[in-house]
């Protein structure tokens, strides 16, 4: 082989190793599943050693002009374990703009002013869930003057914001799904007492039963939308029905899948379903799913104290929109059955009449009809043949007259 | 049929329906359709089509308002015609027509064997023919089981009263079940027959033709020419009759209208209110555990004598060892005389570092004026470690 060869090979090597640096830091960078937003930012900035030298004194703190006291302590331990410490963030990352030295120029009135400027750094990484946050019910909240209302660190904490997905799967991990309801327990604790002793919380908290859902299962997150309105009223269904129409789901516990169908098929879910379709933000009165089954409190269909399989409970549910509604009353509602010889065995025989009526009426209609018509159309078209023989005919009496 | 045409025949009409009937027949076909056209979209809440016809006409509560109304109407129109039906049955003697016999039987055999080519003709039909009774008796029993399980619908809490609960969704199924049947019959077999096949406006015109007459009703043209449908009634009988009726009817007419009053206004089957919601305040906070308690403020170090252990030291590491502790910023460390002595020139307080860096103000962890002048007074004894 000639030495240019060589040449020759290693310029290909230099240009490929060179292509492939172009390349694959890019791809080095690109979120993994579940760090969907999160890119690694370098900046230069002094190291967090730096800053921890001052902030890991567990004494090191202000006190603002509203005589708010505010801790400025970090706990190295904690933060190297969290998330951001664990993917080498530097305080300065999300600290931005801080003078060095003593007091770092920082200003704010109360401690809550000074958490929710910090609050806007999150968006320079996160800044779809940063965005959708701007849409929720806590923004609007803030927005409104309820300062207490949640941002990011509110619910992710600042120092110790913990793993949420399963970085090879994507998939929420098991200890998130523990962890979210106690986050929302932190402002909302009265609901979250009524969500613990539901089936729901029960499951979740007893068993890390994985199919219950928490909070944001329902509610969402970060976009978190007003429960209170009319369009979320008239919504609700569909979220109920994501995992009750679901047999993967369903089928282990042996809970129908008809729920939805046989809640649209009724009054309260035609009316609901159409004024979803046809009017989504108006208000109706028409019970959805949580307006029987509870909201947050939800039990089991067998429970003795609430449990709608309990005829005195479904009557009380019924009294509360239907307050003249005697004992006959809850069986109108065929609750979530299918009509059949067993259940609802009247309604299953109507059904069956007309399935045979309609059609044992309107097929011999429609073959007279067809017979009448092809008739009309071959004597149109066809002349006719001679008569044979005098028919019968009714005597022509004709007179310049009206009969009556 | 078509040679019959050629003819030459006068022109002659025949009264078919008087104006009550074809008012009726116009307030029901409005009432019918109506009701069709708000009904259906309710009984198919997920066919786009429903869903097309009520943002069209703004609503389900629309829609159920105008079924309402339209089932009013429809069943003042059906009052008026049980009494007239009465009078021409009780008073007039006219023969009940409208009853399906073996003739009609026979004429449905006869159209068939027409149709198929073995009759020249249709079956001669009297003053109504199978498809008009058929069609009458099915709107009779389509009203009826309308009215009686639409009553049912709309004032569920009195029916449950006397009935098992599943009585509603069963009004339900039978409601909408019959709905299908007459609304596709009316399609079927009415618009064939009256618009389709020959556009027939009798009912709104009241007359016929005599070649109408022959076409459709061969054996009435054939009564009334002969002049047997004629009944003569004495005006003693009629006015007997009368005396009779209207008594009746009067009765009648009040106790449908206190049972219409009830339909209507039976019952408050539901409030009108929202269901209440979550009950419990939404913020709730949990009592937040109790952030650690600020440190005293250390009290200003005690000026005894001007030296490095007992004033300048315990000063720097009050002030200044946040930065210029262990952490050395800016290379400057303050925790030892030693090093201390890097920023200090003793007997020059002027040409100290420190000095010069707490003289231009605004040094985080600045020294008091009190404490500058102590300082400097220190330097400028010598900076004395001890």
């Amino acid at each position: 082989m000639r030495i240019r060869h060589y040449f020759f090979i290693t310029g290909l090597t230099v240009l490929i190793v060179a292509l492939g640096l172009a390349v694959f830091p890019a791809a080095a960078a690109t979120p993994g599943p579940g760090e969907t937003a999160a890119s690694s930012r370098v900046l230069a900035g002094p190291e967090n050693d730096a800053c921890l030298a001052c902030h890991q004194n567990p004494q090191i703190s202000v006190n603002l002009p509203n005589g708010d006291f505010y801790n400025l302590f970090v706990d190295p331990q904690i933060f190297t374990l969290s998330v951001h410490g664990e993917g080498g963030i530097t305080c300065v990352q999300c600290h931005v703009g801080f003078e060095p030295g003593m007091g770092h120029d920082f200003k704010a009135g109360s401690a809550r002013e000074a958490t929710l400027r910090l609050n806007e750094t999150c968006a320079q990484c996160h800044q779809e869930q940063s965005s959708q946050e701007k849409d929720s019910a806590h923004a609007a909240a803030r927005a409104s003057g309820q300062m207490e209302a949640a941002i990011c660190t509110d619910c992710h904490t600042a120092h110790d914001v913990r793993r949420i997905h399963d970085t090879n799967t994507g998939e929420i991990l098991p200890d998130t799904r523990q962890w979210i309801p106690q986050t929302c327990r932190k402002c909302h604790s009265a609901i979250y007492d009524k969500y613990r002793n539901s089936v729901h919380g029960e499951a979740l908290s007893d068993e890390s039963n994985p199919d219950v859902p928490t909070c944001i299962d329902c509610h969402g997150v970060h976009i978190i939308e007003d429960p209170r309105t009319s369009t979320f009223r008239l919504m609700s269904p569909q979220i109920c029905a994501k995992c009750h129409t679901d047999p993967t789901i369903m089928d282990k516990y042996g809970i129908s899948t008809q729920v939805l169908n046989t809640y649209v098929a009724d009054f309260h879910g035609t009316t609901v379903t159409i004024f979803e379709k046809v009017a989504p933000d108006a208000t109706t009165n028409k019970p959805v799913c949580y307006d029987c089954h509870g909201i947050h409190d939800i039990t089991k269909v067998d429970d003795p104290k609430k449990g709608l399989e309990v005829k005195e409970n479904l009557l009380a549910r019924c009294q509360t929109c239907h307050p003249e509604a005697n004992t006959n009353f809850p069986e109108s509602w065929m609750s979530h059955y299918i009509p059949s010889a067993e259940k609802y065995p009247i309604v299953y025989y109507v059904n069956l009449f007309y399935q045979f009526l309609i059609p044992g009426a309107l097929i011999p209609m429609g073959i007279l009809v067809v017979l009448d018509f092809a008739r009309l159309m071959i004597n149109k078209f066809r002349p006719p043949a001679k008569p044979k023989a005098r028919e019968r005919q009714p005597k022509d009496t004709s007179e310049e007259a009206t009969y009556e | 049929m078509s040679d019959m045409t050629s003819t030459p025949t006068k022109k002659k009409v025949f009264v078919r329906f008087d104006l009550l009937q074809r008012v009726q027949h116009f307030i029901f076909l409005i009432s019918f359709s109506l009701l069709g056209f708000t009904g259906l979209p309710q009984r198919y809440p997920l066919s786009p089509i429903s869903t097309a016809f009520f943002e069209l006409t703004g609503g389900v509560e629309v829609a159920r308002n105008i079924h309402h109304a339209s089932a009013i109407v429809m069943m003042i129109v059906s009052l008026v015609h049980v009494l007239e039906v009465m009078y021409r049955v009780m008073v007039l003697s006219t023969p009940i027509s409208m009853i399906p016999w073996i003739s009609d039987a026979l004429h449905v055999y006869e159209d068939v064997q027409y149709y198929l080519g073995f009759r020249r003709h249709k079956g001669y039909y009297g003053r109504y023919s199978y498809a008009e009774k058929i069609e009458y008796l099915a709107l009779i029993w389509g009203t009826v089981v309308m009215g009686l399980t639409g009553f049912m619908m709309w004032n569920p809490i009195s029916t449950l009263r006397y009935l098992p609960g599943e009585a509603i969704p069963a009004a339900k199924a039978a409601h909408g079940g019959e709905a299908v049947l007459a609304v596709a019959a009316i399609i079927i077999w009415h618009f064939y027959h009256v618009h389709i096949k020959h556009l027939n406006l009798s009912m709104f015109t009241g007359k016929l033709s005599r070649e109408e007459m022959l076409h459709e009703h061969p054996a009435e043209l054939a009564a009334i020419e002969s002049g047997k449908h004629e009944v003569q009634i004495a005006p003693t009988v009629l006015r007997k009759r009368q005396m009779i009726y209207f008594p009746l009817a009067f009765v009648l007419v009040a106790a449908f209208s206190v049972g219409f009053y009830y339909f209507v206004a039976f019952e408050t089957t539901a409030v009108v209110t929202l269901p209440q919601g979550e009950t419990v305040p939404a913020f709730y906070p949990l009592t937040p555990t109790p952030l650690p308690t600020p440190t005293p403020t250390p009290e200003p170090v005690a000026v005894t004598t001007l030296t490095w252990e007992a004033f300048a030291g315990p000063l720097a590491q009050k002030k200044c060892s946040m930065c210029h502790g262990a952490t050395a910023m800016g290379n400057v460390n303050l925790t030892t005389y030693a090093d201390a002595m890097k920023v200090i020139t003793p007997k020059d307080s002027a040409n100290s570092k420190l000095v010069i860096k707490q003289n231009a103000g605004g040094h985080p962890g600045q020294f008091t004026a009190d404490e500058l002048t102590q300082i400097k007074a220190w330097i400028d004894a010598g900076a004395p470690e001890k």
